[in-house]
């Protein structure tokens, strides 16, 4: 019987303490009851290999003691999918902008990249995960009934948000803004390589002209575009590549503008030549300085188009409808209206 | 894991979780005479429903929390046993849940 004591020992351990007797007093019952009815069937004592086999159908001495606790939860199923959303916008908040600014300085300034810090990263992340896990047992633990829960309204919930639809808003925005750009651009920077501006005579490199081509011709690019989305608002796969193509071509220009250092001179009847060379200079070492900020802008862009190019392709090719079923219920073909 | 593999143990989840709803009326149903926990055990498992020990007794604890089983230790064959009965308030719930079972029980039959 060593055997029995032992393995009741071992449930006694995981116990409540003011449970703890009566439970092994009943399971020590049970087990005895069971060696005891084998016992007479066999019609000798039990050798060890026989209890063994009793006592591991009954179950590990953890899974028996568990049993008889109650359901213990440090943040239950209610709270549970609002702490794990709220845990990823604090991690992915935390980590996300911190790697996009060490990136961006790798690419353009690789010398300072060092100085991001990005050892103390993970230990920032632990502290948030912690400090959020904490909060959310705290609530959890005072018992903090969500009325909301039980007095909600459907016309109270967020409208369902298609995300392969083209906003129209957002279309006629670009538009205007690429139409306006073009104009303004063209006016005041026509390719020359001194440009006569509010009076100051800007003096800029020869590449300048290339970019201004580039510039203009990728306006006119997106224009186009936009107007097609306003004819057809929905995201295509191949809509998506040709937006990727066009932000991913325009955002490296912009890098390789911020860092070809295209100014080569000012001269204003107010600004003497010697500050005209200190405020060519500050220009120029701005826009060096504006680099890694337009390599974190373009990797978010190329981010963002990125997701929305896979996730297009990807639901093109299992056959998957590339927009949520919900957006059926719109669809007359489906419901029938 | 094989494909067959996880088809068994998908099979045993939803068979144990189809089981657990009808044990607290299956072991109600057996109290209604006042018994042990083993001899209960044995009853159950006499009519093909098998449950072995851990089950059982959180399930009676539960039970006797809730107001639907009451206890007493006694002396039987020179060992001390809890012997159960089902309490007044469990014979009125065991009834409830035996006519909700039978509907449950028709209602299946019919769809399957």
């Amino acid at each position: 019987m060593e055997l029995l004591n032992r393995y009741l020992h071992a449930i006694e351990f995981w116990l409540p303490k003011r449970q703890r007797h009566d439970i092994i007093a009943e399971l020590s019952e049970d087990l005895r009851s069971q060696i005891e009815e084998k016992e007479s069937q066999l019609g000798r004592k039990l050798e060890d290999g026989e209890l063994e086999a009793i006592l591991k159908r009954c179950g590990s001495p953890l899974t028996v003691a568990l049993r008889y606790l109650p359901q213990q939860y440090l943040i239950g199923p209610t709270l549970f999918p609002i702490y794990r959303f709220v845990l990823a916008m604090i991690v992915l908040g935390c980590v996300v902008p911190r790697v996009l600014i060490w990136l961006g300085f790798l690419i353009a300034d690789p010398a300072h990249s060092g100085s991001m810090h990005m050892e103390n990263l993970w230990m920032t992340v632990v502290y948030f995960a912690f400090f959020t896990t904490l909060a959310f047992a705290v609530v959890e633990r005072s018992g903090v009934r969500f009325e909301d829960l039980n007095t909600w309204n459907p016309r109270k919930l967020p409208p369902a948000r298609d995300p392969n639809r083209i906003p129209r808003f957002s279309t006629l925005c670009e538009i205007a803004v690429n139409t306006i750009f073009l104009v303004y651009f063209i006016n005041l920077f026509w390719p020359r390589p001194v440009i006569d501006l509010y009076g100051a005579t800007i003096s800029l490199a020869p590449v300048w002209q290339f970019f201004f081509a580039c510039f203009v011709v990728l306006a006119a690019v997106n224009t186009a575009f936009a107007a097609a989305n306003l004819l057809r608002p929905y995201w295509t796969p191949l809509r998506a590549s040709l937006r990727l193509l066009t932000d991913v071509l325009g955002g490296m220009l912009l890098c390789w503008l911020l860092k070809a250092h295209v100014l080569v001179g000012i001269i204003a009847p107010s600004l003497s030549a010697t500050k005209a060379i200190v405020v060519t200079n500050l220009v120029n070492l701005g826009m060096t300085i504006a680099l890694p900020w337009c390599i974190v802008f373009v990797i978010v862009i190329l981010g963002v188009n990125g997701y929305r190019v896979v996730r297009l392709w990807r639901a093109n090719r299992t056959g998957r409808p590339n927009a949520p079923a919900l957006n059926d219920l719109s669809n007359p073909m489906v419901n029938g209206n | 894991m094989s494909q067959s593999t996880s088809n068994h143990e998908l099979f045993e989840n939803l068979r144990l979780e189809l089981r657990r709803g009808c044990l607290s009326l299956a072991v109600m149903s057996q109290l209604r005479t006042e018994r042990y926990g083993y001899t209960l055990r044995k009853a159950l498992a006499e009519q093909g429903l098998e449950i072995d020990e851990s089950t059982l007794y959180p399930l009676l604890r539960r039970l006797e929390n809730q107001g639907l089983l009451t206890s007493v230790w006694r002396e039987e064959e020179k060992r001390n046993k809890r012997f159960y009965r089902l309490s007044p308030e469990g014979k009125l719930m065991l009834k409830q849940l035996g006519t909700e079972w039978q509907k449950i029980n028709a209602t299946l039959e019919g769809i399957l």
